[in-house]
């Protein structure tokens, strides 16, 4: 055997999950992979079943935009929030953090109750058709992971806030903003297909 | 109190008897019940993943059995129509998602620390968690069969079919919740995976010197990733309908029983390959060893692995050539079935040059690595046929299908598992396999199997449709029909015989050596059995066949008995993803109860809504919360509490 190779080893090492690229971070990179599948998947059944429909698409007209609107902006100012506090965290500014955590939990929590009242206004139900049981399906699949994100953010806060993450080991809030960006980035997808598309082919369907 | 240290030099050391001690102290596991629940060492959890799925290929080969029994003879009445439809749809899945990948998913949970160089996957937790998913899953989807209602509209599942109204038993309820509920655990094993390829590997083992089976289980677990969410999104949407009336599937109310099909063939061709890819590169890794030379080509080998997986997501369509879909469809998915061809031949005549330029061992495991090759080729060109369009309209739905499906799935998947075992017994169990046993068991299984299959291309061709429980005699398949039966049972013989094999070496086989085949890869460098901590010092890698150097290359270039010591509880080097070089030091977990609570309450979740019991439902899922809390807590013996310990 050949002596050690001095270059890579024998130095001073971080210890635990310290830098960017973290196990953690390839973790919920893989995650997010998968659960934009399933947002992609149930795209693709939305697009085939309006492929497929020769009735008007949405059936009951354009869908209206008083509640989405506003939440769209909402969950991209939350976007901007968390972006702000975890560059917070790594110059180490604990207060901008945890001021950007509360805002980007109290930012969700607003999306979440404007998307109710975009439920309660919709004139059609999940069993009244095929349209009706894809735009509940997305949209709840959507505010399931939002409310995921949420939970997520308040354990993260409240770790903050106990001392257990500091800006040298900051993987840890990196890594729940990649999936908040993750959330925001997949309603961007839904709001659009759901929402701003009909306006472009307002009579859905095959010509 | 001091604060928990945020940077350490690793010493480098040669192993002492010391440091074996100590590390046995620190990473064996607490005894007793607790120790056996809450392990995340992944050689345990691999060999549970061993023993789990292949008593789940005995079952669903006792079903197949039961098929065959009652197909030998022209209108037979061993099995009830009922009762064979429960037998060929629980056959199916079981094999296809309790056997195929949790087989496979045992041989890397086990391999994959040991070959990389390190001491454990990058999620330990997650791993245990990942296996008793599966368990519970695994029961979960049999609970049917045992109330006389199992699943009975084959694998598939197609709709209507699988509709209410026409199956208004809560078999497909059972299929579609377990379906959902095992697809967790395999993609939370990907995700596993992927981490542990990218950050865990031992210093120096870069990108071009990664093992060939680390390759082909990496890439099927990136499709899975992408295949798995297509077929649980199906089944949620399926039970959805059967549940709450939703109408994705109800063409009277816009919905479309090929969106069923669509979705399901998404997943189910990328699903073939992560269940083929990783059997393929146990025979690129074990072939190789049993030629005494290295693997041909072993970088086209990897990237044509990573090219069927591409276009694996490309043609799914050549599942659904009969549903009347557009004629320019289906050109671009025949196309796309008929390129597949060429990655998959790189590794076939990889195989084949490795064979005719080495000096080839004919031990038992190379008889069943060889016997891939054969019977891969046998199950390609008959997939080959069935994607040219004209032909598969022919040939679908015949015993032709089901010809070609099992040398694909038995030949690709079942003859490496086999030989995969033979080749790493010795270092699971530090005892040899008997290869006297060993050729007995090889030969009944290459007979049986081409015996009972090979007949079936026939029955198809002469229009013996698949899933009828019984055919009439004057149509003539009976001989055809009876010499499958007896292959059948000729090659379940020689299962037995792997059976009797391993339990009879486990006990009283001679003792193994650390490296009985001579083989090229660390998981050769440690002891049989490999001690808790796998390696008392941490291996550099400098080649991609580090025990081989010597005769290769002319010298040792890697470093196997001197390396970081990282002896502070459990520690393993965190590395680069492209050069491997170490950049960080990852505190792995002790045993613990939170991954097993965490299944036992999604386990609940499932129940709950099989059962619409929604507040045993909502009871487990708000259990998640403070179990999800437990698992992740940032504790100091996880390398994360900066502030001082309590």
């Amino acid at each position: 055997m050949t002596a050690y190779d001095e270059r890579t080893l024998p130095r001073p090492l971080p210890i635990g999950p310290a830098g960017y690229r973290t196990p953690g971070w390839w973790g919920v990179l893989a995650l997010i992979g998968t659960e934009a599948a399933v947002f992609a998947y149930l795209i693709f059944s939305y697009f085939y079943l309006q492929s497929q429909t020769s009735q008007p698409w949405p059936p009951s007209g354009l869908l209206p935009l008083r509640w989405s609107a506003p939440s769209t902006a909402i969950l991209l100012v939350s976007a901007a929030t968390m972006w702000w506090a975890e560059r917070g965290m790594r110059l180490g500014a604990l207060i901008r953090l945890y001021s950007g955590l509360t805002l980007t939990l109290l930012l969700g929590i607003a999306y979440i109750v404007l998307q109710c009242f975009d439920w309660r206004g919709e004139p059609f139900l999940a069993n009244s058709g095929a349209y009706g049981s894809l735009f509940y399906a997305i949209t709840a699949f959507h505010v399931l992971h939002t409310a995921a994100g949420v939970l997520i953010l308040a354990a993260i806060t409240g770790w903050c806030a106990l001392g257990y993450i500091t800006p040298r080991r900051h993987s840890a809030v990196t890594v729940v903003a990649l999936y908040w960006y993750f959330v925001v980035a997949a309603w961007i997808a839904v709001f659009i297909t759901l929402y701003l598309l009909p306006w472009i082919t307002p009579h859905g369907g095959p010509p | 109190m001091a604060a928990n240290p945020t940077f350490k030099t690793p010493v480098i050391a040669r192993p002492t008897e010391e440091l074996h001690e100590k590390m046995e102290s620190m990473w064996s596991d607490p005894p007793g019940l607790y120790g056996w629940l809450g392990t995340t060492d992944h050689k345990k959890v691999g060999k549970r993943y061993l023993v789990t799925a292949f008593v789940f290929l005995v079952v669903g080969g006792i079903e197949a059995l039961g098929m065959r029994l009652q197909l030998a003879q022209p209108n037979e009445h061993l099995l009830s129509p009922g009762l064979y439809n429960q037998f060929f749809s629980m056959h199916g899945f079981t094999m296809i998602f309790l056997y195929s990948l949790p087989i496979l998913s045992g041989f890397s949970n086990y391999l994959w620390p040991l070959m990389l160089g390190t001491r454990d996957m990058a999620f330990p937790r997650l791993n245990a968690f990942t296996y008793w998913v599966f368990l519970l899953a695994g029961i979960f989807l049999y609970i049917g069969f045992w109330n006389g209602k199992g699943t009975d509209v084959g694998w598939f599942n197609y709709v209507p079919l699988a509709e209410r109204a026409y199956n208004p038993d809560w078999n497909v309820d059972v299929y579609s919740l377990g379906m959902i509920f095992l697809g967790i655990s395999t993609t939370a094993g990907a995700v596993n995976f992927i981490a542990t390829m990218f950050r865990t590997r031992a210093p120096g083992m870069s990108i071009s010197r990664v093992p060939i089976m680390i390759w082909g289980t990496l890439v099927a677990n990136i499709g899975i990733l992408f295949a798995v969410p297509a077929v649980s999104l199906d089944f949620l949407l399926l039970w959805l309908d059967r549940r709450f009336g939703t109408q994705f599937f109800n063409p009277s109310a816009g919905g479309r029983p090929l969106l069923w099909q669509h979705l399901f063939w998404i997943f189910g061709h990328p699903w073939v390959y992560a269940i083929v890819l990783p059997a393929m590169s146990i025979v690129s890794q074990g072939l190789p060893v049993y030629c005494r030379r290295p693997l041909v080509a072993h970088a086209a080998v990897v990237l044509a692995t990573i090219l069927t997986m591409v276009l694996g997501f490309g043609v799914w369509v050549h599942h659904m050539f009969s549903t009347g879909l557009p004629v320019i469809a289906m050109g671009f998915f025949a196309a796309a079935s008929f390129v597949i061809v060429i990655p998959s031949a790189v590794s076939v005549f990889a195989w084949v040059a490795t064979i005719w330029t080495g000096r080839p061992v004919f031990t038992t495991a190379f008889k069943f690595f060889a016997a891939e090759i054969v019977l891969f080729v046998i199950g390609g060109v008959s997939g080959f046929m069935t994607a040219a369009v004209p032909l598969d309209w022919q040939l679908t739905d015949t015993y032709f299908v089901v010809a070609h499906i099992h040398y694909v799935l038995i030949g690709i998947n079942v003859f490496p598992v086999v030989g995969g075992i033979y080749h790493w017994f010795p270092k699971m169990t530090g005892r040899m396999m008997n290869e006297r046993l060993g050729w007995w068991n090889f030969w009944l299984m290459f007979i049986g199997f081409n015996l009972g299959f090979f007949p079936m291309h026939i029955s198809g061709l002469e229009g013996m449709p698949r899933r009828i429980y019984t055919y009439p005699a004057n149509l003539g398949w009976g001989d055809l029909n009876l010499v499958t039966t007896i292959g059948a049972f000729v090659f379940a013989l020689g299962v037995l015989l792997f059976v009797i094999n391993v339990v009879r070496s486990r006990i009283k086989g001679p003792k193994a050596p650390p490296n009985p085949w001579d083989a090229a890869t660390l998981e050769w460098a440690t002891e049989s059995p490999p001690p808790s901590y796998n390696f008392a010092v941490i291996p550099r890698v400098a080649t991609l066949h580090p025990l081989w150097e010597e005769r290769l290359d002319g010298s040792w270039q890697s470093a196997l008995d001197e390396g970081a010591v990282l002896d502070d509880e459990h520690e393993i080097p965190a590395t680069t993803v492209l050069d491997a070089e170490p950049d960080a030091i990852m505190k792995m977990p002790h045993a613990t109860l939170a991954p097993i609570s965490l299944a036992l309450l999604i386990a609940g979740t499932f129940v709950g809504l099989l059962m619409s019991m929604w507040w045993v439902t909502a009871g487990c899922l708000l259990a998640m919360i403070p179990a999800l809390l437990w698992w992740f807590w940032p504790s100091p013996e996880m390398g994360w509490a900066e502030r001082a310990r309590p």
